[in-house]
């Protein structure tokens, strides 16, 4: 949107986007088509039939005739009619079960997410006892004591089925409260009423939508058990009392099932069965994460077609990292999105490299994609990666993986979720060792990793969650250098860290650099506190490299306007400029960059040629180069 | 954690008195006189005013309502749940003689079910998306959208009227058999039914295994186990022991509805447990009975809950250990 304003240039023309095709939307509509049939067929009873559902309406047991279209049953009634008419029963106790439901479980959700604390464990709690309560034998017992009404019905299944919406709203509710621009309405002062109104409501609604269809499908259950237990309303028959009659007279055994078990069996499970397509679809629509494939066979396709597979590079024994004009691309309904457009770079054996630039520059998929780990839709499109000696753009991903860990390793960012919950910090740290070693001595190394990384033996034994996030860092980093790879891409590793601790995990850094020889390519949007600490620095712009060099003559002489601009762009503690200069504007979108030189939108020192040229590399000293057209010799 | 346990303690304890309070309250709240709730139907309404005098006094029913609720919860404790009005024997006894039928049938079947809605459902979670996926997913709302009874009426016509596989009377055979051969033949009888009532939880277990898998899928951990360098099993494995917490859950909140389910199964079967004689005993209008097996799945139910509540710590390190200092 912003980089719409920003590029107003000649860019390619906006292909229409195209409709994913989502397993909700498929059996959304699958289950709308069946429950309007139902609610047509149901409407028009009296016309669909001459007769009433409990009307002496011909001879007993007859089999199925013009007359009678399913035969009728042992005293007469007409079983098409009762079909017919069963459906008016299922469809409006279900309905009105499911309101009252739906009211009962919005309000508990209502309650106990705005009053938290207390009032919301003990709902919560409530809500748990009564989703375990054996409900069915429940209703029966009620019903056998007060009656068998439609009323009655509907109320005591409502009683018994509101947890579950409760439940799974509550949680929403809660969501919702969390968002930052909810809080902020709410420290704005603005009405509870108005926060229902304008922020949860709209936002539960998908959510609400799904359980009343859900509840309105277990009510029909329900219903439908009671009934064939003869338990229902004795006033109507029901799909389910039509079965009690006909089991109560061993139709099983005769061939009076296909005519009287069958019917009312099959609408039965059209009925649940529409209902939960249709609950799917909105449940979908609610919660987008249960939507995303694992990559479906035509992206499989998509990547396979365009994976690269350039000759070998001349081997290096001193270079552990060489990339020659790498894409990466993300296949979207949209357009490709060019994440990593044309880089090449190496990075020498044992040294500390660092790669800066703006979230969104694409620094992070070129770190995923050395250990091979570019998640879906990505894939590399093009160029070529030669990491230790082993080609990986000529792999399959299976030989990729056993590069991970032994030749290549990745501290991925996060790092405070980067462990399992379920196992001890010394079982995952063993768990990486075991790859090159035997699981006794895996144990022993995972012990000497917790020692070389700092932290102490007594957290051997500790879970996750019992760690601070330095420490989880810590552990992090243990686990990629376990089989001293050649390389480690550590991407966004002092993030979300406190001063202190960052500084504590860059001497770490340092010390297992020199002690074990491995080269760290370390990944960082804050190019002021990564300069002062590596070797060399690469500066990443739009899915380019737009600046590399030593990091001392980077930061001391930067060439390119947006290493400058990124190096203003830091509040300095000390000294006389402590202006912070964020830079403006926003990164472009990477599926339609801008022409010209990438960063001439937001650059102050732009010029006519900036819009017009794409700059290449140019070496501006011995072994630091810009690509910047102010560099152009 | 004696806390938890002491808060668990008074939670159940507090549902426990509400179901009792319920059975309580219903003979007295219903239309019609208490008396008719507690001798056989055929005799109601043709009783003296003096023989329902007589009644009231033997079950302590002209005593202040206060009274007769703390003799009533007496009574519970004691496992003491007023005599049946058709077989007049204590109810306590014909519900113990069920309850193991009902154990049997509901336990096979919750394993069943979630061994393969649990494997079903992480398999389409790995494919997600994919055909495979979707029409897994279909198959099984398919399968949870058919009613328990349905289910159970189908598979008698198939396995047992016309291939004549299964008996379907009972859980034991009729002529007395020992050994092997009872073993067999409890069997033979338990497959049907359990099948039919393992169908009625299967999609519940399936769509709660796949959103679990896919979720723990995104998270950090999972790239990390990929980034160090792990088999595709081993991350596999890392994922799916969390996903296995949310499914357990479920299994257990579920128990209620599966008990109800047996409920319906037992009666289509003939198969001696709770649930058909909770139906039997609401044809035969024996109160006594209906309330006294009531309240004994529901307690069972809710042992259950308690018992997995108190274990559930050794699955979440989380649990086990919230306050241990970093």
């Amino acid at each position: 949107m912003t980089t719409q304003e920003t590029a107003p240039q000649t860019v390619e023309p906006r292909r229409p986007p195209r409709r994913e095709r989502t397993t909700g939307g498929v059996l959304g509509s699958a289950g709308a088509a069946i429950l309007v049939m139902l609610f047509a067929a149901a409407a028009a009873a009296p016309a669909l039939t001459r007769y009433g559902p409990q009307e002496r309406a011909g001879l007993p047991n007859r089999r199925p005739s013009a007359e009678h279209l399913l035969g009728t049953n042992d005293v007469g009634h007409d079983l098409f009619a009762q079909l017919v008419f069963g459906a008016r029963v299922s469809l409006t106790i279900g309905l009105l079960a499911a309101l009252f439901a739906l009211a009962v479980g919005l309000t508990v959700a209502l309650l106990a997410g705005y009053l938290g604390g207390t009032v919301d464990a003990a709902l919560m709690r409530a809500v748990d006892l009564t989703l375990a309560f054996p409900f069915i034998p429940l209703v029966l017992v009620v019903a056998a004591f007060l009656g068998r009404g439609l009323f009655m019905t509907v109320f005591v299944i409502g009683a018994v089925i509101w947890a579950q919406p409760a439940r799974v709203l509550r949680s929403q509710v809660l969501k919702v409260l969390k968002y930052e621009h909810v809080q902020a309405a709410q420290a704005m002062g603005a009405s509870t009423l108005r926060i229902l109104a304008v922020h949860i409501l709209p936002r539960t609604a998908p959510l609400a939508a799904a359980q009343f269809v859900r509840s309105a499908n277990v009510a029909i259950m329900i219903e439908a058990s009671l009934s064939f237990l003869g338990l229902g309303d004795p006033q109507r028959i029901s799909w389910g009392s039509m079965l009690f009659f006909a089991n109560a007279h061993n139709a099983i055994v005769t061939e009076a099932w296909r005519w009287w078990i069958v019917p009312p069996g099959l609408a039965l499970t059209a009925t649940v069965v529409g209902f939960a397509f249709v609950g799917y679809s909105f449940e979908e629509w609610g919660d987008r994460r249960l939507t995303g494939g694992s990559g479906s066979v035509r992206r499989r396709r998509w990547a396979a077609e365009h994976a690269a597979r350039g000759p070998a590079a001349p081997a290096d024994p001193q270079v552990v990292l060489d990339i020659r004009d790498l894409h990466v691309h993300y296949d979207t309904p949209d357009g490709a999105v060019r994440a990593v457009d044309g880089i090449s770079l190496t990075v020498g054996r044992g040294r500390l490299v660092g790669l800066v630039g703006e979230s969104g520059c694409g620094k992070t998929t070129l770190a995923m994609a050395l250990p091979g780990l570019i998640p879906h839709p990505g894939a590399i499109v093009g160029g070529t990666v030669v990491l230790d000696g082993h080609q990986l753009t000529a792999m399959r991903p299976g030989e990729v993986g056993r590069l991970r860990g032994r030749v290549v390793s990745l501290v991925p960012q996060s790092a405070m979720n980067a462990l399992n919950p379920a196992y001890t910090v010394r079982r995952q740290i063993a768990e990486a060792a075991a790859l090159t070693r035997e699981p006794d001595d895996a144990a022993a190394r995972a012990d000497e990793l917790i020692e070389l990384v700092g932290l102490s033996a007594a957290k051997a034994t500790a879970y996750p969650h019992e760690l601070s996030g330095g420490m989880k860092q810590r552990v992090v980093i243990a686990m990629a250098i376990a089989n001293e790879p050649a390389l480690v891409v550590a991407d966004e590793p002092l993030t979300g860290l406190d001063v202190l601790t960052q500084a504590r995990i860059v001497r770490l850094l340092l010390e297992l650099q020199e002690r074990l020889d491995v080269a760290i390519l370390l990944v960082s949007h804050d190019l002021p506190l990564v300069g002062q600490v590596v070797d060399d620095l690469l500066v990443m712009y739009a899915g380019r490299i737009v600046e590399d060099g030593p990091a001392k003559e980077v930061v001391a002489d930067p060439r390119h306007p947006y290493t400058r601009q990124l190096l203003k762009a830091r509040p300095q503690l000390r000294g006389a400029d402590r202006d912070i200069a964020p830079i403006p504007g926003l990164p472009p979108d990477l599926r339609r960059p801008p022409t010209g030189c990438r960063f001439h939108p937001r650059c102050a020192e732009a010029f006519d040629d900036c819009q017009r040229v794409d700059p290449d590399e140019y070496e501006a000293k011995p072994g630091h180069c810009s690509a910047c057209l102010l560099e152009r010799p | 954690m004696t806390w938890r346990i002491v808060r668990l303690v008074v939670q159940y304890g507090l549902v426990l008195f509400a179901a009792a309070a319920l059975n309580f309250a219903l003979p007295r709240l219903a239309p019609g006189d208490v008396t008719d709730y507690l001798i056989p139907p055929e005799q109601a309404g043709a009783i003296t005013a003096e023989q329902r005098e007589r009644i009231l006094a033997r079950y302590g029913l002209d005593e202040p309502l206060p009274v007769q609720f703390r003799e009533y919860l007496a009574g519970l404790v004691r496992g003491d749940l007023l005599i049946s009005a058709r077989y007049s024997r204590p109810v306590t006894d014909i519900v113990l003689e069920r309850l193991p039928w009902t154990l049997l049938l509901v336990g096979t079947s919750t394993l069943l079910a979630v061994a393969v809605g649990t494997a079903a459902g992480f398999r389409s979670a790995w494919k997600r998306g994919r055909a495979t996926d979707v029409s897994t997913m279909s198959t099984f709302m398919l399968i949870d959208s058919m009613p328990p009874f349905f289910v159970g009426l189908l598979l008698i016509l198939v396995f047992s009227v016309h291939l004549g596989w299964f008996p379907i009377f009972g859980a034991v055979p009729t002529l007395p058999t020992e050994g092997v051969e009872l073993v067999v033949e409890v069997a033979r009888r338990l497959i049907l039914p359990a099948l039919s009532l393992t169908a009625a939880m299967l999609g519940t277990i399936y769509l709660v295994a796949r959103p679990a898998l896919v979720s723990e899928l995104r998270e950090d951990y999972v790239l990390m186990a990929q980034a160090k360098g792990l088999t595709k099993r081993q991350v596999r494995r890392h994922a799916e022991r969390n996903a296995l917490l949310p499914v357990t859950t479920m299994a257990l909140i579920n128990l209620g509805t599966v008990v109800g389910g047996a409920t319906v199964i037992e009666t289509v079967f003939s198969y001696p447990g709770l649930g058909r004689l909770l139906y039997e005993s609401v044809l035969a209008r024996d109160y006594p009975v209906l309330q006294g097996t009531f309240f004994v799945l529901a307690v069972t139910v809710l042992a259950a809950n308690f018992v997995a509540d108190l274990l559930y710590p050794l699955l979440d390190p989380r649990v086990r250990r919230p306050f241990a200092s970093p």
